[in-house]
């Protein structure tokens, strides 16, 4: 991968094991169920399918 | 652009009167758009899992064209017709080709990277990004990316398609 690119984006994905992904930087958020558009800086989105705040992360996946 | 010389391994075809429609399953990030908006055609549950029988071909045209991926692809039987295709036609053989594995994502650094929360499904990402997963072990990728919301996909963290089969529902 060419080493301009990666200086350049500003967006980080992150998988955060046993719990949400963690997504921060340039991003828009769209929630095509909720019709969603938004441009948070940092968002927690639930991974475990268990979230009452769809797309969120609540914590459920602790119970779990 | 001639489409005659047109192939690639592991795709099957689809064909009815007008067009044929191209399935890659190695491509596809099951994104379902295809199921969510036409399941008379794409049926993941039904053999073959896609019916050319099933709706109009401008509505065929339509659903392809929405894919994320190269995972569907289309033309137009009359190779004549084929060659005065726009590029709105985004999932056409001309513009998507299967076996070049074309990204959606934009070489454009400054656009903000694109977090699609699929109905019921998985969140698709597209563009360039640093992607962070296992411990710390940290990647930089531009293209697509699918993750499993649903928390039951045998290849964590990445979406295998299970959501469908156990019912996933988002609320």
């Amino acid at each position: 991968m060419e080493q301009g690119k990666k200086e350049k984006t500003s967006a980080l994905i992150k998988v955060i094991e046993g719990g949400p992904l963690e997504i921060k930087g340039n991003f828009i958020l769209n929630d095509l169920k909720r019709d969603i558009t938004e441009t948070p800086a940092e968002v927690y989105l639930c991974r475990c399918g268990k979230s009452s705040e769809m797309p969120f992360c609540d914590g459920s996946h602790k119970k779990f | 652009m001639g489409t005659d010389n047109f192939q690639f391994t592991g795709a099957r075809k689809y064909t009815n009167d007008e067009i044929t429609v191209y399935w890659k399953p190695s491509a596809c990030v099951h994104a379902s758009y295809c199921y969510r908006e036409l399941i008379e055609v794409f049926d993941p549950g039904r053999r073959p899992w896609v019916d050319m029988k099933g709706a109009p071909t401008a509505e065929i045209i339509r659903v392809v064209n929405l894919c994320p991926t190269e995972a569907l692809t289309w033309k137009w039987n009359d190779e004549e017709k084929n060659k005065n295709v726009t590029p709105d036609q985004t999932n056409h053989i001309n513009f998507k080709r299967p076996e070049l594995a074309t990204q959606s994502g934009t070489d454009e650094p400054e656009n903000p990277v694109s977090v699609k929360i699929m109905p019921d499904g998985p969140v698709v990402i597209s563009g360039n990004f640093i992607f962070e997963y296992s411990g710390n072990r940290k990647e930089f990728r531009e293209g697509l990316l699918s993750l499993c919301r649903c928390g039951a996909s045998h290849q964590m963290p990445f979406c295998d398609g299970h959501h469908r089969k156990i019912g996933f529902e988002d609320k």
